[in-house]
């Protein structure tokens, strides 16, 4: 850039937020000494920059839990509580809720369950985790199957997660078509709450065929629980 | 029987106070992008979960803001989407939303304050969200193009741009500037 060259706007405002390097800095301020104009324009550029900067005061957001600890630890520790009584009435549980009352309070990073009947829930609308869980949920039936044994599993989905049964944003219905169909022990149940949530947003949520409604995600997973069901959370 | 789910699952203490204690600075953003606080509470905690959720995918911590903001432009976006069934975030970032162009009564009266949010919301929303990462977040061009997925070139030419409407309708109060510069698509949002 010659001493007489046009500095354009670009330049300008690389120059008032420091993104310049040293040498074409220099050559600017050197400008704005000799040319009027060009300072008046940087000046009013810095201003507005202020004025900006003033028109949006740092504010506290409202706070919100982002963490489903505080309901679903509740869960476990009904878990863990029902276990030690014997509420849940078979001691071959007891590891599984061990395990989901290290997760939802400890934040384990691996685990694996056992049992034959299973509520995987699915909160997230990720792809990879949906296809991890149905990939996963595929080789447990299809082995349970090959061997002969009977084995239930229930996707719970809420939040982000019921992206998976909607119609019209499902990664992979024709998946869970598929486990439905090949697999009776199979079920699919949506959280209602999270339905109307969406809905007072004025999203139309349609589910997928098969798919059933629960009055939240937390009940059904409750619920299954004190039925002997295992929890796992894709 | 055995099964083989395994998952990483949660993002580390340290991680999750750091993501968490981005609330306010998003919030303030968020606004900044959308001035409607309800809506801008809902898109931070949107971005929040999203980033609790995926922190997996963060490789560098110090890179969390410019990562949280990218989520936030995302979720801005992806309401619009949803809104109006925009299917090119080009022609989304280019449109003034006609029903945001006075969130506030900008009259003589009203504060400046007031005025420039209200200048800030007539701004396209792809020059709203350059503006605002640049001068409330303090990002560099190359965390914005980082943040926004855009080139840098396009980051200088829609900070140019805004500026250069602001500067014009707040500084030198040209009356008619929105009928000379308003070369972007004015659509009505309907909630």
């Amino acid at each position: 850039m010659t001493d007489d060259a046009k500095v354009s706007g670009e330049m300008q405002n690389a120059f008032i937020d420091g993104e310049l390097g040293p040498a074409e800095w220099a050559q600017i301020a050197r400008q704005s000494q000799a040319d009027s104009r060009l300072r008046d324009e940087l000046c009013e550029l810095r201003a507005t920059k202020e004025l900006v900067q003033h028109a949006y005061p740092v504010a506290r957001a409202p706070r919100r839990q982002t963490a489903p600890v505080g309901r679903w630890a509740a869960v476990a520790a009904l878990c863990v509580a029902s276990a030690a009584a014997g509420w849940l009435g078979r001691s071959a549980w007891a590891p599984a809720t061990v395990e989901l009352e290290r997760e939802l309070t400890a934040g384990a990073t691996l685990r694996e369950v056992s049992g034959d009947r299973i509520l995987v829930h699915v909160s997230s609308s990720r792809r990879e985790t949906i296809a991890t869980a149905l990939d996963e949920v595929d080789d447990v039936l299809r082995q349970a199957k090959r061997n002969g044994r009977g084995l239930s599993i229930e996707i719970v989905a809420n939040s982000n997660g019921l992206d998976m049964f909607r119609a019209d944003v499902a990664p992979f219905p024709e998946r869970l078509a598929a486990l439905r169909a090949n697999y009776p022990g199979v079920t699919l149940v949506a959280c209602s709450q999270t339905i109307d949530r969406l809905r007072e947003r004025g999203v139309v949520v349609q589910l997928l065929p098969g798919v059933e409604t629960a009055s939240s995600a937390l009940d059904q997973v409750v619920r299954r629980l004190r039925g002997g069901w295992a929890y796992v959370r894709a | 029987m055995r099964l083989p789910f395994t998952r990483l699952f949660r993002p580390s203490a340290c991680l999750r106070g750091a993501i968490e204690a981005q609330r306010d600075p998003l919030y303030r953003l968020a606004f900044a992008w959308c001035h409607d606080r309800a809506l801008a509470d809902d898109l931070v905690q949107e971005t929040l979960l999203r980033a609790l959720d995926r922190a997996e995918q963060l490789r560098e911590t110090d890179r969390l803001k410019g990562w949280l903001c990218s989520i936030l432009a995302n979720a801005l976006r992806d309401h619009y989407r949803r809104q109006r069934g925009f299917e090119n975030i080009d022609d989304l970032d280019e449109t003034v939303l006609a029903d945001q162009a006075t969130p506030e009564i900008a009259s003589e009266s009203a504060e400046l304050a007031a005025r420039v949010r209200a200048e800030v919301a007539r701004l396209p929303v792809g020059q709203r969200m350059v503006v605002t990462l640049v001068d409330l977040q303090g990002f560099t061009y190359a965390e914005v193009s980082e943040a926004l997925s855009v080139p840098i070139g396009t980051v200088m030419s829609r900070l140019c741009r805004a500026r250069g409407a602001l500067k014009a309708r707040l500084l030198d109060a040209a009356p008619d500037f929105a009928r000379t510069e308003g070369s972007g698509r004015k659509v009505r949002i309907v909630k």
